[in-house]
């Protein structure tokens, strides 16, 4: 007769425990009618802090929505957090994106799409932004799937102070390889290098199309790398040339005992290759001024650069559609761009804001910060799709293993074209 | 004789004592499980919600092209058969297979080695014993970040020993084996717990065994070899099963941190890829299988020393 019941409790137990984990999640609309909003991205504090003030803003305009602001640190993190949320039936009503990143989602039908929502947009209208960063995040090639905030690049930040120690004159625009090759070895001395940079698919993109390359064979539907061959790999062995032929970038010890970033803010590295990212970290820097420039064109070549952009997408699964519209919506109006745009993180994606006092006219360094705005006429972007990610991982380890001479170069384009050529068209 | 006549009473009552046992185990001995089974229940409950449930997803995901996002759909062997033409998966099993057989000798050499060397009371012993414990104490990731400092190339204190010592200063992290070596070096730190399990078990040792042995003039080494391993050989073939299951499936964090798997995939262990997949390439049903495939092997490399020395006769002490 005991027994039975033993059984019957444990199984009660177990449901209450379940339910009670279960309840204290699922509830989003508090007693008042508010309704909370959770907000994922990736960032430092530094980073973070712009966030924090814009939502300041938004939820003092609008009392009924609460919103929870859950920063991770990396880039790896944020997928990690956004998987594990979505599979376990809960993901962040808003989340902000790379262009990069978000195919595997998209790819899912994941995404609430927000091409209809700005349609119907009173406040927000396409025109008012720069049309570049759109095509990326139209997973489909049509319907606009998340809402691009920034519109960063790839630009060279150079250290004015070791320039004139070295006696070379500051990068101009359409400055040529030849010249930033020069200017590299004339910095490069002992214990300071003239150049550092990750080797990257990401940062050797823009030598390439500079050069009249590819970095895909088909940029809508990918199916290999085409860095093998023609002006595509003579730009490629052109980049490997700076650590391989010129050391003119720390070699491999170096760069593993002090990364490049580090190495520039302590005043050791003339330039440095990196996206807007990076600028509220360097604007910390006092023992010297420092400057953005464009990226050197190749010879016979046109201006390219990279595109750097994340986007603020809404879950599909999501409850509150509407009131995550109203949030973008305001993290893109004036006012919300310009609250990031005084953080130093973006490159406003809106033109009003971008060629506003807050960005083009700050205070705070660098002093050139036109170049960003200039760059939105040459960029152009990677792939999107849904395993690009997993080409860029395994790519960059191969790039990364020929650029400090592990491996022999040759062996290693073989390998990056043949590693990375099942993955195009893997299954999830 | 005194002491024979001190004893017999006292074996007397145990004896009624146990008669009284054998009388009782009707009813107290019912109660007594019936307690055992309220007082599991809370514990059992967890593991059936948090371990049991979530393995059985496992297996049934494993033969799924779950992405996480939508609904799971059964695929058969696909994942199965995938990971015969994966060449990351290849090099990802390499890289635990290399990794385990080098750090679960050493890691157990450690362990034990100094075990026995701190079991014998000495001046200044337990500092010695606190000292041995103390990085197992350590959160991974704070022992990851020591050890990235640690083999700096440049500023690392490894680096700085070798060159004083006019060795050769390898790039550590840099290059396949030296990573390897650097993880296993790392993970040679932690293994407070076999050290104590050692220590303990050799305090537990008939002294007068070694009383003998000293009149009959045996050297450290041959007591070493013919009466202390053998009496610890079943507790140290346990900790080394023990440890093939840590180093196959525990150096997450700490591999995680130092090398993220590289470089050329020399460090991407099976966890490590599992959690590529799982969680950054939205391969919910791939990483399941993988898991499989992990769980599969841990137990296969547990199981075959088992059998072999099963014959011994002295795992059922």
């Amino acid at each position: 007769m005991r027994r039975p019941r033993f059984r019957l409790t444990t199984v009660v137990v177990a449901v209450a425990l379940t339910a009670a984990a279960c309840g204290g999640t699922s509830d989003t609309d508090s007693g008042d009618g508010q309704v909370s909003l959770q907000f994922v991205l990736f960032g430092d504090a530094a980073e973070t802090a712009g966030y924090e003030r814009m939502l300041e803003a938004f939820e003092s305009q609008h009392a009924d929505i609460d919103v929870t602001l859950s920063p991770v640190a990396s880039q790896d993190e944020l997928l990690a957090k956004l998987t594990t949320s979505f599979a376990g039936g809960q993901p962040p009503d808003v989340f902000l994106i790379n262009f990069r990143k978000y195919g595997q989602f998209a790819s899912q039908g994941a995404l609430e799409e927000v091409g209809p929502y700005l349609a119907d947009s009173d406040v927000l209208d396409p025109d008012d932004f720069f049309e570049v960063v759109f095509d990326p995040f139209r997973f489909d090639g049509e319907t606009l799937t998340c809402m691009p905030q920034n519109v960063s690049s790839l630009v060279v930040y150079y250290n004015q102070d070791l320039f004139e120690a070295s006696g070379v004159a500051p990068p101009i625009e359409g400055w040529t390889w030849d010249e930033f090759l020069a200017t590299a070895q004339a910095i490069t001395d002992g214990e300071v290098y003239g150049l550092g940079t990750d080797p990257s698919l990401i940062r050797i993109a823009p030598f390439v199309w500079s050069n009249g390359g590819e970095v895909v064979d088909d940029l809508e539907a990918p199916t290999t790398l085409s860095l093998d061959e023609g002006t595509a790999r003579e730009a490629l062995d052109w980049f490997l040339d700076l650590s391989l032929v010129h050391g003119v970038v720390p070699p491999d010890v170096e760069e593993q005992s002090e990364s490049s970033e580090s190495r520039f803010l302590n005043g050791r590295l003339g330039m440095y290759l990196n996206s807007r990212r990076v600028t509220p970290t360097l604007r910390e820097i006092d023992g010297f001024t420092w400057d953005v420039a464009p990226l050197p064109v190749a010879p016979g070549g046109q201006p390219f650069t990279m595109l750097h952009s994340d986007a603020y997408c809404m879950a599909g699964p999501g409850e509150h559609h509407a009131e995550s519209w109203r949030l973008i919506e305001f993290a893109m109006s004036e006012a919300g761009q310009r609250i990031l745009a005084e953080s130093g993180r973006t490159v406003p994606s809106r033109r009003d804001v971008a060629s506003s006092d807050v960005f083009v006219e700050s205070e705070a360094p660098p002093p050139s910060a036109h170049v960003f705005v200039d760059n939105a006429e040459i960029l152009r972007a990677t792939p999107h799709t849904a395993t690009w990610t997993r080409v860029e991982k395994a790519a960059d380890d191969v790039l990364e293993q020929i650029y400090y001479g592990r491996i022999d170069r040759e062996e290693g384009v073989v390998r990056l074209i043949d590693e990375t050529r099942p993955l195009f068209g893997a299954g999830g | 004789m005194s002491t024979a006549n001190r004893g017999a009473p006292t074996r007397r009552s145990e004896a009624t004592a146990g008669a009284r046992l054998v009388q009782g185990a009707g009813t107290a001995g019912a109660r007594l499980v019936r307690g055992a089974a309220w007082y599991t229940a809370p514990f059992a409950l967890g593991v059936v919600l948090l371990l049991v449930l979530p393995a059985l997803t496992t297996f049934y995901y494993a033969f799924t092209d779950h992405t996480g996002l939508g609904d799971p759909n059964l695929n058969g062997l696909a994942n199965f058969r995938r990971m015969g033409s994966d060449p990351f998966f290849h090099a990802s099993l390499r890289a635990s297979l290399i990794f385990a057989a080098l750090a679960v000798p050493l890691r157990l050499f450690v362990a034990t080695g100094m075990g026995l060397l701190l079991a014998a009371p000495r001046r200044l012993g337990r500092w010695y014993r606190a000292a041995v414990y103390v990085p197992t104490v350590v959160p991974d990731i704070v022992l990851a970040l020591t050890f990235l400092w640690v083999f700096n190339p440049l500023y690392g204190p490894m680096n700085g020993m070798l060159g004083a010592l006019g060795l050769p200063t390898p790039a550590w992290l840099g290059t396949p084996w030296g990573a390897r070596s650097a993880i296993v070096i790392m993970m040679l730190f932690p293994v407070g717990e076999a050290f104590l399990v050692v220590l303990a078990a050799r305090r537990s040792l008939d002294p007068s065994v070694y009383a003998a042995a000293a009149v009959d003039g045996a050297s450290p080494w041959q007591t070493l070899r013919y009466i202390t391993l053998p009496q610890l050989a079943p507790l140290l073939l346990l900790l080394a099963a023990r440890d093939v299951i840590l180093t196959l499936q525990v150096n997450f964090v700490p591999a995680y941190v130092l090398t993220d798997g590289g470089p050329g995939n020399a460090t991407l262990f099976l966890p490590i890829y599992i959690f590529d997949q799982a969680f950054e390439f939205l391969g919910f049903g791939y990483g399941a299988s993988l898991t499989l495939v992990l769980m599969g092997i841990t137990v296969l490399f547990i199981a075959l020393p088992l059998l072999v020395v099963r014959r011994w006769g002295f795992l059922r002490r």
